[in-house]
């Protein structure tokens, strides 16, 4: 019993030492962590439970999550369901500081403009959430608006260092904002761009840069492609080709480049996060290779 | 009394009445068209103002968007709650279709409970499960799951789980909670689980022998995630000690059960979590009773349970491709007597050890296939001279089962699995048993616990 206690108070002096001179912020996705890193900088410890190669929806709550979720100060997910299946169960864990409801809980989708939302919801129509389409962060208006929330509830949370985030969202918003008017310059041929999606992932980048979605490789949202779905995809195209089919890093290629070959469109894989592909390092990344690979495609 | 009331509302009543009647003069009229008349006009200037308003909103509004070539997002402030429904709900239908070779599947050297016995031959659906759950306010989360199960010929609702969890914002130290109420407590791997979530159709000859399934008393329990470095979380609980493999309760028997574990991810797409548990108690007043009744231990025993599980997404998406390691060991002592009834052994003094284990593997191949291999074995005690021939003979043999499963996953709210495992719980005899099995949900989305 007494050896127990030394072990306990001893486990205490080791991790009461490391915490709480920077904000913790666990992020569910890379593309929050990094936005973290563009407004906290050096005054925050970012942790994303996801990497680029994993579908956010289906992940466990592992133990390691656990344990970044109780010593979070910040939790910063998409929302809208996408984390449904794990996050609740950390929440349960993590400090009453990041509860719904308080400031140190941040769901982009609960200040952006949600697509897809549907009022009625039934299971046949696939893994559909009637909370809308969560992949927010793919039209670079939401990361701004997410941003300045974002800005907002570390002021709040870390009010000593209050002019620091300040003055980082106003150098991220000027740089931000200057590439928003390029991107949006350099892609107005994609306008009208004829793509096939494999999943509801690109909606807002489809929206934004006013792509057409002609086909969704997935049967229904969750549901994977079957072999007579992608034959009618073959009818459909019979006629007139798309101009590429997008997939993200995690979605299985087998079906895009099957279908690829037979219509002479080219499957692509957008980098859809940040580490997507070797070159997407940060945001400002992430948005200049996509919009490069749809063009590219495009001219193909 | 009555009569002056009387008087007085007929006073009331006449003098309304008169009222009215003056109401009819023209002047009145007169007055009334110039007040409808007023508010007429107030309303009109009213409507007239909102339309002008209405007009400048919608200027502003196409000035903005004429300004910006691309769709820019209003920002919406509407709150979304996880939960449409309050509570929320969800619905477990299983069914199995069972074929057996043997007529028999008794585990000789254990007392085997009810639950712990093998499923139903033929077509027969499994526990249906009904679950409520919600925050029930900022401090507590509550949660109900009952089961409907055929017994003895009629459909009986089970209580499996009824507890009430204290939420973060009970103020208690950040990963400190407590659960009471009637859980699958924290014993091992399996036993906090559905039964529906499992790999495998049935349980593990671990689970059936020592835990008649799952151990679900009723109690208190606290559970501590410690500010380690790495995942390491520590809890324990006192219970009623009602539930196998305990004694039915009269409220003076306890229970207790102490936990600790740990975990950690290696690289970005392996992870794993090591636990060691033990859970002790008494046998006291009516005694654990197992196979029908016949078998009655009365004494204390410790349950000592380790479990390993590994978890490993070979291209980093788990939805894509997976493989689970996951095994569990348990090794219990008792001390006290059994009686085996039905061969009229009389009450025999035992104090002695059995252990046991599983281990299992999982591959998902495909994003809605998988493949698994299971295999159980259990080492029964040294059957005391008092017991020979008895239920608790295990005549020197260890029962063992192996297990193959594959299944197919629809969605993430519908399986499909068919099962052969190959039995011997006793010298010569080997039952092959077949399954096929559904496992449906219905309404709430589930979470994935590790």
């Amino acid at each position: 019993m007494r050896l127990f206690k030394i072990i306990l108070i001893g486990l205490f002096c080791v991790t009461s030492n490391v915490a709480h001179s920077m904000v913790n912020i666990f992020a569910c996705e890379p593309e929050w962590e990094a936005l973290a890193k563009e407004i906290g900088g050096g005054k925050v410890k970012t942790f994303s439970a996801t990497h680029a190669m994993q579908n956010p929806h289906y992940i466990r709550a592992r133990p390691s999550l656990i344990n970044k979720a109780v010593k979070a100060d910040i939790i910063f997910c998409s929302g809208a369901g996408l984390e449904v299946g794990w996050l609740p169960l950390l929440l349960q864990k993590a400090s009453g500081s990041v509860q719904p409801g308080t400031e140190g809980y941040l769901m982009a989708s609960d200040f952006v403009k949600v697509l897809e939302k549907t009022m009625v919801a039934d299971r046949t129509m696939g893994d559909v959430h009637p909370e809308g389409n969560p992949h927010v962060h793919l039209n670079p208006h939401n990361i701004f608006l997410v941003a300045k929330e974002l800005t907002k509830r570390l002021e709040l949370i870390d009010a000593t260092n209050k002019s620091f985030y300040r003055s980082r969202f106003n150098s991220f918003t000027l740089r931000w904002r200057e590439s928003i008017n390029q991107w949006e310059k350099n892609s107005s041929d994609l306008k009208g761009m004829q793509v096939v999606v494999h999943h509801k992932t690109f909606s807002y980048l489809i929206d934004w840069l006013e792509l057409i979605e002609v086909a969704s490789l997935e049967i229904k949202p969750g549901i994977p492609a079957t072999a007579s779905h992608l034959e009618g995809l073959l009818q459909q195209f019979k006629t007139k080709s798309p101009d590429a089919i997008i997939r993200t890093p995690f979605d299985p290629g087998n079906s895009s480049i099957w279908l690829s070959e037979k219509i002479n469109s080219p499957a692509i894989v957008l980098p859809y996060t940040i580490n997507g592909d070797a070159s997407s390092v940060d945001l400002f990344a992430l948005f200049e290779n996509s919009i490069n690979l749809l063009k590219g495609a495009m001219n193909d | 009394m009555l009569k002056t009331k009387l008087a007085a509302s007929a006073a009331i009543v006449s003098l309304l009445l008169g009222n009215s009647v003056l109401a009819e003069s023209d002047k009145d009229i007169d007055i009334l068209r110039t007040e409808i008349q007023n508010m007429k006009q107030v309303y009109e200037k009213r409507i007239a103002d909102m339309e002008a308003k209405l007009v400048g909103v919608q200027k502003k509004r196409n000035q903005t968007s004429v300004s910006n070539g691309k769709k820019v997002p209003i920002t919406s402030t509407r709150r979304i709650f996880n939960n449409s429904f309050n509570p929320s709900i969800g619905l477990i239908l299983n069914g199995t279709y069972s074929n057996f070779s043997s007529g028999s599947s008794e585990i000789p050297g254990f007392g085997i409970g009810e639950e712990g016995e093998r499923g139903k031959e033929g077509a027969a659906i499994g526990e249906s499960e009904m679950n409520f759950s919600a925050s029930v306010d900022d401090k507590f989360y509550g949660s109900l799951t009952s089961a409907i199960v055929r017994e003895d010929g009629s459909d009986i609702i089970e209580l499996e789980e009824a507890y009430l969890q204290s939420l973060p914002g009970l103020g208690l130290p950040t990963g400190l909670s407590l659960k009471a109420g009637r859980a699958l407590w924290t014993l091992g791997y399996l036993n906090e689980h559905h039964a529906h979530t499992d790999d495998f159709a049935d349980r593990p000859l671990t689970h059936r022998a020592y835990l008649n399934k799952a151990y679900n008393d009723d109690g208190l329990a606290t559970s501590y995630v410690l500010p380690t470095n790495f995942y390491s979380e520590i809890g324990g609980g006192v219970y009623r000690a009602d539930d196998f493999p305990f004694g039915t309760g009269d409220g003076e028997n306890t229970a207790w059960s102490a936990y600790a574990r740990i975990g950690g991810d290696i690289g970005n797409n392996q992870s794993w979590r090591l636990g060691g548990y033990l859970l002790s108690g008494d046998s006291k007043s009516t005694g654990r009773k197992s196979n029908e009744d016949a078998v009655i231990f009365l004494g204390e025993s410790d349950l000592y349970v380790t479990d390993l599980r590994y978890v490993w997404a070979p291209t980093g998406n788990a939805r894509d491709k997976e493989v689970i390691f996951q095994t569990e060991y348990f090794w219990r002592s008792e001390d006290g007597t059994y009686q085996d009834t039905e061969n009229s052994t009389g009450i025999v003094d035992f104090d002695d050890s059995s252990d046991g284990l599983y281990v299992q593997g999982v591959y998902k191949f495909a994003p809605r296939w998988r493949a698994g291999l299971r295999y159980s074995r259990l080492f029964p005690a040294d059957v005391p001279t008092g017991l020979v021939g008895s239920n608790l003979d295990s005549a020197n043999f260890d029962p063992r089962a192996y297990a193959v499963m594959m299944d197919w996953t629809n969605s993430e709210f519908s399986r499909v699995r068919l099962q052969y495992n190959h039995e011997k719980l006793k010298d010569g005899q080997t039952d092959k048993q077949f399954m096929m099995q559904y496992v449906i949900s219905i309404g709430a989305h589930g979470a994935h616990k590790y």
